[in-house]
């Protein structure tokens, strides 16, 4: 009797490994869309010890729109992880699947697990139930798809491999460019002999220096290495808009092109000056311009001594003689 | 007669002009050298934080044992038990400059230390490096003598001698690369511009040997043999080939590729890196532009058309092969043979993703607006007009200084360490922006002032022909007979004058180009504050931010001044009380200063070379007390030294640093997890701590005590009350706390008996025989307890 119940245990497991792996063929990242149908089939009515591991990402379509929570792009790179293990590990599979699972069509699920904030990752092991599967901690995603593999890798055992990432440019995409490139060059060589191009207007080098100073001077590469937000929401009162930091260590997006932007213009001011408004020959027009772009350049340094001061909170102080006090 | 009278009051202007020069130049040069002072006047003369100290120890070795014992030296005190090749990995110029000029003293009898020279070569260097960033600017806008010189060179030198970015590398004591290498870079683009106005070989060959020296000097040479190409492609492709281009590029690349090759540190670098390939590519391309233009030259323009699309097809043909082996032989190397640096400036996200080490390094870091406040202060606000003044004429040299600015102002985006190479140029920007600004309102103030509008036509001319050189060929070819002016100057002139000719329309419409004079009066007014701003600014960054040694620090509380020198008590009590043999084990900040103050042995050092040795220190400082004992045991270890400032709340000490070395132990030792030290994805040390955290080498060497010295064990720095207070060391034992508690030094506790508990058991006097022969038989088995 043992015998036989052992064995019809195992087909059924058998069954439905092979429905899973069959389920994961045909999504094209290889992360199969559970349901409250599919989950009590594939785990619930399963008896543990299960022959695999479900990795179960929790989606919310209505939240997609919430940049803060990024989960489109955690959906991404759980594509990522997925099919990179699958391809990494043609023979472990059947181990681990991963899955995915959308509130609107799952929301009992959802409860059953417990889940009421997003991201949420769980990996349910082959001994655990819905309520004792392992959460996956906010730092295990901070870090993507590497992360996510290796909490997978320190708690189920079995090995992610290399992440593959899609490539910027598909093959294709990538044999067009390189046509039209080459296409383009006799074109170009002609024209640039005749010295005909765009790259031969002055103007637009001065436009393009100016950019990329007003560029850096605003921290810009800062706010990309680092991600920073544009602007924060006050922690105090929701409804107002944080759009400066104080501490020199950090600063905000629009703070930096704010900042950025009363560099470039004091000096853009000067030399239309000294180089355009000279030329004008109307004494007034000379008058009023120059009144305006004193006082705007003035109050452009005054603003950013000041934002200086209380950002960094540096005493800048002069060295008087002792006896000046 | 009137007109030999204008000529003779204008050559005394132009030799007042060129005399005033003079000593703004001389007196620059001294407030360029003195305000870098302040550290020697607060402190003492003393050399500064880390990386000197190497400097430092390797220009005595260089002072004591000469040139080729330095070239051949096998460092066996660092990176035990590997060592270090020292002379073939170093890069030589600072060393070579500081010993040379130790020797020329003490030949000349003046017997100063090492010591004090290597403490005063950067303030030297840094006034060279401000005259050379006037003679860089004289060669881009082509300002003849006179006055207006005089005005654009102190606008220059007074921008480049106090800008506080440079000033925070070369100030009095900080013996670093930089000190020297931004000389070099600026005097390398000096040459090659003056090279670019003349059409000289003789500047050309200088530029090369330029370039050997900054090649020596720092390993931001590749800076400059990118940027130069950079600047011929630009220039061809906008159709400004010529022939001086040709003799300013060609023999830079051969005679510098063949030069830096001979420095042991870049050796076949400098043909086999990526770094480099952008200056051969470009070699190829204008030797197929100059055969084009040759070919152009003896054909008549027919035969030219008919032989360009033969010539172009060649040349592209030619082009796209060598691009192709160059893709390939990138390629084949794992990194695109791109060093980790140079790759994180192009794609400024890859350090942070791939080397913890080069993102650990503070000033690897991306600045913030306010770190250009502070380093280059009101010249941010000024450089957009300088760009605007080089683009009104654009000329090769001037179009090379805008590439400078938007280059190094990129990278400076990326890494705050690279503001250093910005200032330069934005002080050449400012200097040019505010000198033609003084130029525009001065004139509109002189021709408008009511009191010499009787003279004023008289004036006019002058005032023209004084502050107006370079929109005046005609006049500076009147002079040329009269002129005690060397040769090559003329030449250049002439060169200028075939650039700048279209501009220069007329001498009266000059006279009209003026501005109402009230508001020119408050503008001049305007700038001169801003100028003293600036002024105040820098020296106050000078004496305030930038003049801590860091190895003796300072605070001012209501009760005085304190000042905690636990740094050299700490290495003093390592170089009396420890055996010379001993290794001392501490994160690799701290190596080079162990080996040159306290003369020990270090397992790492600030050469982070070999990113194993360092995260098996890194592994060790964030085991358990005995893992980390046994991985300190099988280096030799027999001291370990941690930086604590929770009681003193100095911030930069090694619980503050821990996240790197768990970052960088586990990129090589997967057993370590980063995980396991945060708790909400931050460390902490107080009662939330993770238990890994709390048992971990590093807590429990700096916190060990800590609670007795107030009985709450209140951290200063991380301002809480830390997680676990009493607790016992089994491994290390404590041989010495300094003053403050900012450096502990621990003793590995020598390897414990197996038999010990044996021997408690039986008391018994007659085992002791037998315990003394057990004793010996385990001596030899490593011991596990």
């Amino acid at each position: 009797m043992v015998a036989v119940s052992t064995a019809t245990a195992s087909d059924d497991e058998d069954e439905r490994v092979s429905e899973l792996l069959s389920l994961q063929s045909r999504s094209k990242s290889g992360v199969i869309r559970l349901n409250d149908q599919s989950l009590a089939r594939y785990i619930t009515s399963v008896k543990p010890p299960r022959p695999y591991s479900i990795l179960l990402f929790f989606d919310a379509a209505q939240l997609h729109d919430k940049a803060e929570l990024r989960l489109t792009e955690l959906r991404n790179e759980f594509s990522i992880v997925a099919s990179s293990f699958i391809s990494n590990n043609p023979s472990s599979g059947g181990k681990l699947f991963f899955c995915d699972m959308e509130f609107k069509e799952s929301q009992l699920s959802f409860s059953q697990f417990g889940v009421n904030a997003l991201p949420h990752i769980r990996l349910i092991g082959p001994n655990m139930g819905l309520k004792d599967s392992q959460p996956m901690d906010q730092g295990d995603f901070s870090r993507l798809a590497e992360s996510m593999a290796e909490f997978v890798e320190s708690k189920t055992k079995l090995s992610v491999g290399p992440i593959h990432r899609p490539p910027l440019f598909s093959r294709n995409q990538l044999i067009l460019i390189a046509v039209v490139l080459l296409f383009w060059i006799p074109f170009f060589v002609k024209k640039l002999l005749a010295g005909q191009t765009l790259l031969h207007d002055p103007k637009l080098w001065l436009a393009g220096s100016v950019f990329v100073y007003f560029f850096s001077v605003s921290g810009a590469m800062h706010n990309i290495i680092r991600k920073m937000p544009m602007f924060l929401v006050d922690r105090n009162d929701p409804s107002k808009l944080v759009f400066f930091y104080q501490g020199s260590g950090m600063q905000l997006g629009a703070e930096g092109f704010a900042v950025g932007f009363l560099y470039t213009v004091v000096g853009l001011l000067l030399a239309f000056m000294t180089h355009g408004l000279v030329r004008i020959s109307n004494v007034s027009v000379q008058r009023v311009v120059m009144i305006f772009a004193l006082l705007v350049s003035f109050l452009a340094v005054k603003q950013v001594v000041y934002l200086d001061n209380w950002k960094t909170g540096y005493g800048i102080h002069g060295f008087w003689p002792s006896s000046w006090n | 007669m009137a007109a030999s009278d204008a000529h003779s009051g204008a050559s005394i202007r132009h030799a007042f002009g060129n005399v005033l020069g003079f000593f703004i130049l001389l007196l620059i040069g001294v407030l360029a050298f003195s305000i870098r002072l302040f550290s020697v006047i607060k402190y003492e003369s003393v050399i500064h934080e880390f990386d000197p100290y190497f400097n430092y120890r390797v220009t005595q070795f260089l002072t004591k044992n000469g040139i080729y014992d330095f070239w051949n030296w096998f460092d066996d005190r660092t990176w035990y038990p590997l060592g270090r090749v020292i002379g073939g990995t170093v890069y030589p110029g600072l060393t070579l400059t500081a010993g040379t000029l130790w020797w020329m003293l003490n030949s000349l009898n003046i017997p100063l230390s090492v010591e004090t020279v290597c403490v005063f070569t950067a303030p030297i260097f840094s006034a060279f490096a401000s005259w050379a960033t006037y003679l860089l600017t004289k060669e881009v806008k082509g300002t003849g003598a006179g006055l207006t010189a005089a005005v654009l060179l102190a606008m220059v030198n007074f921008s480049s001698s106090f800008v506080p970015s440079y000033i925070s590398r070369s100030v009095a004591g900080s013996y670093d690369n930089e000190a020297v290498a931004i000389f070099a870079l600026i005097f390398t683009f000096y040459l090659y511009i003056k090279t670019l106005n003349t059409g000289s070989l003789f500047y050309a060959t200088l530029n090369s040997i330029a370039y050997f020296y900054m090649v020596c000097s720092w390993g931001g040479y590749t800076f400059i043999i990118n940027l130069i190409p950079m600047h011929v492609l630009l220039c061809i492709v906008t159709g400004r080939y010529s022939s001086r281009l040709y003799i300013a590029y060609a023999p830079l690349v051969v005679l510098g590729t063949l030069l830096a090759s001979l420095v042991p540190v870049v050796g076949f670098n400098a043909v086999m890196t990526s770094e480099h390939f952008a200056s051969f590519l470009v070699f190829i391309i204008i030797h197929v532009v100059a055969l084009v233009y040759y070919i152009k030259g003896i054909l008549s323009p027919k035969m030219f058309k008919v032989a360009l699309a033969l010539v172009v097809s060649a040349g592209l043909a030619v082009c796209c092969a060598m691009v192709a082996v160059l893709i390939a032989l990138v390629a084949s190397s794992p990194t695109k043979g791109w060093s980790g640096r140079s790759l994180s400036l192009l794609d400024p996200t890859y350090a942070s993703k791939y080397i913890p080490i080069i993102a650990s390094v503070s000033e690897h870091q991306p600045p913030t607006w306010p770190s250009y406040f502070m380093d280059i202060n009101v010249l941010a606000f000024l450089v957009p007009a300088g760009i605007i003044a080089c683009f009104s004429p654009l000329s090769d040299a001037s179009s090379f200084v805008v590439l400078y600015i938007v280059t190094s102002v990129y990278f400076s985006g990326v890494m705050v360490r690279l503001m250093l190479v910005l200032a330069p140029a934005a002080c050449i920007l400012s200097g040019i922006a505010l000198s033609q600004a003084f130029d525009v309102f001065t004139r509109s103030i002189k021709l408008q002032l009511p009191s010499v509008s009787g003279q004023s036509n008289v004036d006019a001319g002058e005032a023209s022909s004084g502050n107006v050189v370079p929109n005046d060929p005609v006049k500076t070819d009147k002079n040329e007979d009269t002129s005690k002016e060397r040769t090559s100057k003329k030449s250049k002139k002439k060169e200028k004058e075939h650039v700048e000719k279209p501009v220069s329309k007329s001498q009266i419409k000059k006279r009209l180009l003026v501005l109402p004079l009230e508001t020119s009066i408050i503008a001049i007014i305007l700038l001169v504050l801003l100028g003293a701003f600036y002024v105040v600014h820098s020296v106050w960054a000078a004496a305030e931010a930038y003049s801590a040694p860091s190895i003796v620090l300072t605070s001012h509380s209501h009760d005085g001044l304190h000042v905690f020198d636990d740094f050299r008590e700490a290495y003093a009590w390592l170089s009396h009380n420890t055996e010379i043999d001993d290794k001392v084990a501490s994160w690799w900040d701290y190596g080079y200063q162990t080996t040159a103050m306290a003369n020990r042995t270090v397992i790492v050092d600030n050469n982070t070379w070999n990113n194993t040795h360092i995260a098996t220190v890194g592994t060790a400082m964030s085991s358990p007390e005995k893992a980390a004992w046994e991985i300190f045991h099988s280096l030799d270890v027999k001291y370990v030294l941690v930086v604590f400032g929770g009681l003193v709340g100095y911030p930069s000490d090694d619980i503050n640093k821990f996240l790197w070395m768990v970052r960088i132990g586990g990129g090589v030792f997967p057993h370590i997890k980063e995980p396991d030290y945060l708790r909400d994805g931050q460390y902490r040390i107080d009662s939330m701590a993770t238990p890994t955290m709390l048992n971990c080498l590093m807590y429990k060497l700096s916190y060990y005590r800590f609670v007795e010295t107030d009985g709450k064990a209140f951290d200063r720095v991380r301002r809480t009350e830390i997680g676990k207070k009493y607790f016992k060391l089994t491994h290390f034992e404590e041989v010495f706390t300094t003053h403050h508690w900012m450096v502990r030094i621990y003793k590995l506790k020598p390897p414990k008996n197996r038999i010990r508990g044996k021997i408690k058991k039986s008391k018994s006097v007659q085992n002791k025989l037998e315990n003394k022969l057990e004793k010996k038989r385990t001596k030899k088995e490593p011991l596990l307890v």
